[in-house]
């Protein structure tokens, strides 16, 4: 487990180490330590975020091709095939998406109206396409018997479903108004404690994951940074 | 009675970092001591495993993960992407790890081949390797307009160009007879991030044609994932660490040479850190309900 001291690796640990004990001793109290590792976080994600979509896409798929630079170059100064013209078609979204950057001036902001128009209309419409692929296998599986023959607990488990449905979807009717000890009040009531069930289910999941994330975490400080940090001499 | 007294109104007000020392104790308490206590029986893992069990071994089919997961979730994905890729790996399946999260990318090259060499130490006559066995396409940006026009490729070859290291994927073995969505038999989505999962729900499909669809998701969204489960868009998944535990198990069952994961021990962390958080919230409640007490009888003194 222990690697060489002062190797990169040995660095890698040694850093990853400070670093999550920088981040929890927030838990103590708010500290300027805190502070300084949580932005250095935020900077190194958005650092490798910009260098990810530059490498890996822009110049992979798009400037390479459009530069003609994914050609094969010969000895003799050659190429191994004629520049394709039409990967000059990818200037013309990249200028439509340049004109977001018109928003910076007060003379010309309108035109970056036309960007986000465009923007705006495609993803209304990959909205309304995901929200039908979406929910209609979720609709057409709300329509459950109540009574499953020789099956006791499959019938509860519907039974349970479609009340649950039923009622927290009645919570939701806002255009009338619900008289008390009417079957309408008690029906959004009942939807109320159906839904306060669900969210206490959200909430103990939510602890779950932080004491997962915890839990990995005392791992590494256990079992990688303490083994390799020769002084503490946490694994024999 | 006084002392009985000013304890329960202690109970009522135990500072938060005495409640955080508690946890984190009792979540080290297996990493120091190596205690690994048997994971519950999972019904939505179990059909995850079934699935991966009854998938074809064929030529020019690979399973597609999207490894959209990264440091921040790594406690919860990264124990269930290696289980699933482990089983795929020891039934000779090849599979294509894509993400939609740019701090996935080392995680996508380090865990296969960490897993492939694990699995070589365990049987030594055999081997796995990168191009054969997996391929790693990388980040590709644009969230559900790159998933869906993934969906509408008529030639992936073409629509994908390389891999992550530039290599065309033509020049891939594992990569080879793979040309639309019909090559790709499962679609395997391992995530914690918001609107990642269902991005791949709503837009990887192609007309008449839709692989089935297995998750891991984090602790967060197991409520959400039961949706998916039940009506038949998640054909199985994995609830946080305790799925990836309970996969664990069934793997060493039908492989009793292997090493279990580091999941097993997460799991049996999370188990005592529950006892403790709940004994927190019994003990919390007893010495509001005692503080409350109090405070009614010394009103009703003053009356």
């Amino acid at each position: 487990m222990m690697s060489a001291l002062f190797s990169l690796h040995w660095w890698e640990v040694f850093l990853g180490g400070v670093s999550t004990l920088a981040i929890y001793s927030f838990l103590y109290r708010e500290n300027a330590v805190y502070r300084f590792f949580e932005h250095l976080f935020i900077g190194i994600a958005t650092g490798i975020s910009i260098i990810m979509v530059f490498r890996t896409f822009l110049w992979q798929e798009i400037f390479k091709p459009l530069l003609g630079m994914d050609r094969v170059i010969f000895p003799d100064g050659t190429y191994s095939e004629p520049y394709n013209k039409l990967y000059l078609l990818y200037l013309a979204p990249m200028a439509l998406g340049l004109l977001y950057y018109f928003i910076l001036t007060k003379r010309y902001s309108w035109l970056a109206q036309i960007a986000i128009g465009f923007g705006l209309g495609v993803s209304g419409g990959l909205a309304f396409k995901g929200f039908i692929n979406e929910m209609y296998p979720q609709l057409t599986n709300s329509f459950r018997p109540l009574y499953i023959k020789d099956n006791v607990g499959a019938s509860i488990s519907n039974i349970v479903f479609i009340f649950t449905l039923t009622t927290a979807l009645s919570y939701f009717f806002f255009t009338f108004k619900q008289r008390k000890g009417r079957i309408a009040e008690r029906s959004a009531k009942a939807g109320r404690w159906m839904m306060m069930g669900c969210f206490g289910a959200f909430f103990g999941s939510t602890i779950m994951a932080r004491m997962a994330l915890l839990v990995e975490r005392l791992d590494f400080l256990i079992n990688t940074w303490g083994c390799n940090m020769p002084w503490l001499k946490v694994c024999g | 009675m006084k002392v009985i007294i000013g304890f329960l109104t202690f109970l009522n007000d135990i500072d938060r970092r005495i409640i955080y020392l508690f946890v984190a104790i009792s979540l080290a308490i297996p990493l120091v001591l190596n205690v690994e206590l048997p994971p519950a029986e999972m019904m939505t893992a179990e059909a995850f495993y079934g699935e991966v069990e009854r998938l074809p071994i064929e030529k020019g089919k690979v399973v597609l993960i999207a490894v959209d997961w990264g440091p921040n979730t790594l406690a919860e994905n990264k124990g269930q992407f290696e289980v699933a890729i482990e089983h795929l790996m020891r039934r000779r399946i090849a599979f294509a790890l894509i993400t939609t999260y740019p701090l996935a990318e080392p995680f996508m090259k380090s865990v296969p081949l960490d897993v492939a060499k694990r699995l070589t130490r365990e049987i030594p006559n055999e081997h796995w390797a990168y191009g054969r066995d997996w391929v790693n396409l990388g980040y590709r940006p644009g969230g559900g307009l790159m998933i869906q026009s993934l969906a509408k490729a008529d030639n992936l070859h073409a629509h994908l160009i390389a891999d992550s290291l530039g290599t065309p994927l033509e020049d891939i073995p594992a990569m080879q007879g793979v040309k639309t969505i019909k090559d790709i038999t499962m679609l395997m989505e391992f995530t914690g991030l918001a609107g990642a999962l269902q991005n791949w729900i709503q837009f990887f499909q192609a007309k008449e044609y839709r692989p089935p669809f297995v998750h891991g998701c984090t602790s967060i969204t197991i409520p959400e994932g039961h949706l998916y489960f039940a009506s038949g868009q998640l054909v199985g998944f994995f609830e946080g660490v305790a799925g990836a535990a309970w996969y664990d198990t069934l793997l060493s069952r039908n492989y009793p040479n292997r090493l279990s994961s580091s999941s097993i021990r997460y799991n049996t962390g999370l188990a005592y850190a529950h006892l403790v958080v709940i004994a927190f919230i019994i003990i919390g409640n007893v010495g509001l309900i005692a503080t409350t007490m109090q405070v009614h009888t010394k009103n009703q003194g003053l009356e």
